[in-house]
């Protein structure tokens, strides 16, 4: 069934409330821990009118769209795009995938993602998620913390104006942690992962209703 | 933005392409520019500008070095790349050329390019710092603070000379964050008018409420290459954000020296009054001057 455009973005089976169009959020927690396998699952969507586009920079695309499917979600190739900056030498063949050299070429990743965008946009897709898994690698290869920061508004300024979702992993264990704060500061609001011992648990700060403690996430769902 | 119309800056060397893209962006109710060359969009750019629309091939280079005269003029300027080329035809630009990109369509159409350039020139920027949350009423607000109409430079002139002395420091300044730059209002120690927000410290401390300290720029990864830092012999700096009464960020009051440089709780206290001191003079007198 086809969701309005100005209809408010739902996250089946995760515990967060739908958020408004526009809206971009920074996941951060430990990558491999849980942070990226809650990016991925926010991308989801379930309903047949939205897109997705994937820019990913840590591993290869085929491995994350194997990945996006283990969490729930569907590599259609008609609606989904992908940049892979970190190609792992068994990148699918596919027209939604577009290789870009290095994830310290943002200008490259930038236009490519314009590119998936509007691409979807034309075959009517005007509900489209964003991921951006994960920032880490674009701070480490960028000499220069400025051009990330613009690339990231870039690309929230895309979302806001699309009226899409956005998402964007970085582990803060990996970086400064002034620099962590400042990034925080280019998203709407920010989900906290960590694996406790119940498994995955989130919390959200600065969107409303989102639960601001501790919350278990049920993997099965 | 400061103007209800956003501006937007039309580059094309195709004059029949270049008409039809104005056309288009007029009908968006766009104040719309042109320009047939890179040298003729140098020439018309200004701060006004609050987006460019830019072909890929010039006669005198390509759209990224239009994109590279509009970061010198213009840093935080939206930038679109509208082309028949696809991005992967597109030679790589350097990181700091991230645009917007439109695919032009072969029919001919600009609808998709009008609709994305009008949010994105009322909505967005290009910003290679991060913004506060409520920036359009933040600017709105330091926009009420004329420094010179309300008669403080002298008083902010004393304030400065007492800090840099304070804290035994090469310079110390109060500074208003404006749009697109830094103005230093007061400054003791150096000649300093005005900084571009991507360049400057106070961008950050503005973010916050807590005292933003920096013991060693080029130890901290966020300043470690702004080379501006280093020609102003910036090598450590703190700051106390200062904001009016609804709590917007106006600017800053800030200690900065050429050596690397800690502050003891007690300094950061201090900073603090100073802080508080230069929010009240700058209440008192916007009421002295009759401001609501």
């Amino acid at each position: 069934m086809a969701a309005r455009r100005d209809a408010r973005y739902a996250f089946d089976g995760l515990p967060l409330g739908p958020v408004d169009p526009g809206t971009s959020v920074i996941v951060t927690g430990p990558v491999l821990d849980g942070a990226r396998e809650l990016g991925l699952r926010l991308l989801r969507c379930d309903v047949g009118d939205c897109g997705v586009v994937i820019i990913t920079t840590d591993s290869g695309a085929a491995t994350t769209m194997e990945d996006f499917e283990r969490y729930g979600g569907t590599f259609d190739r008609d609606r989904v795009g992908v940049v892979d900056c970190a190609q792992d030498g068994r990148e699918p063949a596919a027209d939604c995938v577009s290789a870009v050299g290095t994830p310290a070429d943002l200008t490259g990743i930038g236009i490519e993602y314009s590119g998936h965008y509007e691409r979807l946009y034309a075959a009517g897709y005007e509900r489209v998620r964003t991921g951006i898994l994960t920032a880490t690698p674009l701070l480490v290869y960028s000499e220069d913390v400025r051009p990330v920061y613009r690339f990231l508004n870039t690309v929230t300024g895309r979302i806001d104006t699309a009226g899409g979702v956005g998402v964007c992993v970085v582990d803060p264990k990996a970086h400064d942690e002034q620099v962590v704060e400042s990034l925080v500061q280019c998203f709407d609001g920010r989900v906290h992962v960590r694996s406790g011992d119940e498994g995955l648990e989130l919390r959200v700060d600065g969107l409303p209703d989102q639960p601001t403690d501790w919350t278990a996430v049920d993997p099965s769902a | 933005m400061t103007n209800d119309s956003p501006t937007v800056l039309c580059a094309d060397p195709d004059d029949a392409s270049r008409a039809a893209t104005v056309d288009s962006l007029a009908s968006a109710g766009l104040a719309v520019r042109e320009a047939a060359s890179v040298s003729d969009l140098e020439s018309t750019l200004d701060d006004g500008v609050d987006c460019v629309v830019t072909a890929f091939e010039f006669g005198d280079g390509d759209g990224f070095d239009a994109v590279d005269a509009v970061r010198a003029a213009n840093p935080d300027c939206v930038c679109v790349l509208f082309t028949d080329r696809e991005p992967s035809d597109l030679p790589r630009g350097a990181p700091e050329q991230v645009v917007e990109y439109v695919p032009k369509p072969a029919d001919g159409s600009r609808d998709r390019l009008a609709s994305v350039v009008a949010t994105a020139a009322a909505e967005t920027r290009h910003a290679a710092y991060p913004l506060p949350d409520g920036e359009a009423e933040r600017l709105a607000a330091v926009r009420q603070y004329d420094v010179a109409s309300l008669s403080a430079a002298e008083t902010f002139d004393r304030l400065t000379a007492l800090i840099a002395s304070h804290f035994d420091i090469d310079v110390a300044f109060v500074g208003l964050v404006d749009e697109h730059e830094e103005r230093f209002i007061a400054c003791e120690g150096a000649n300093w008018r005005t900084l571009a927000r991507e360049d400057s410290i106070c961008t950050h401390t503005i973010l916050t409420d807590e005292l933003v300290v920096v013991e060693d720029v080029r130890e901290d990864p966020r300043f470690a290459a702004v080379d501006a830092l280093d020609e102003l012999d910036i090598r450590s700096y703190a700051g106390a954000r200062v904001t009016d009464d609804a709590g917007n960020a106006l600017g800053a009051v800030c200690c900065t020296d050429g050596e690397p440089r800690r502050y003891s709780r007690a300094e950061l206290d201090d900073l603090r009054r100073f802080a508080d001191e230069v929010e009240e003079q700058l209440r008192l007198r916007r009421q002295l001057a009759g401001a609501p």
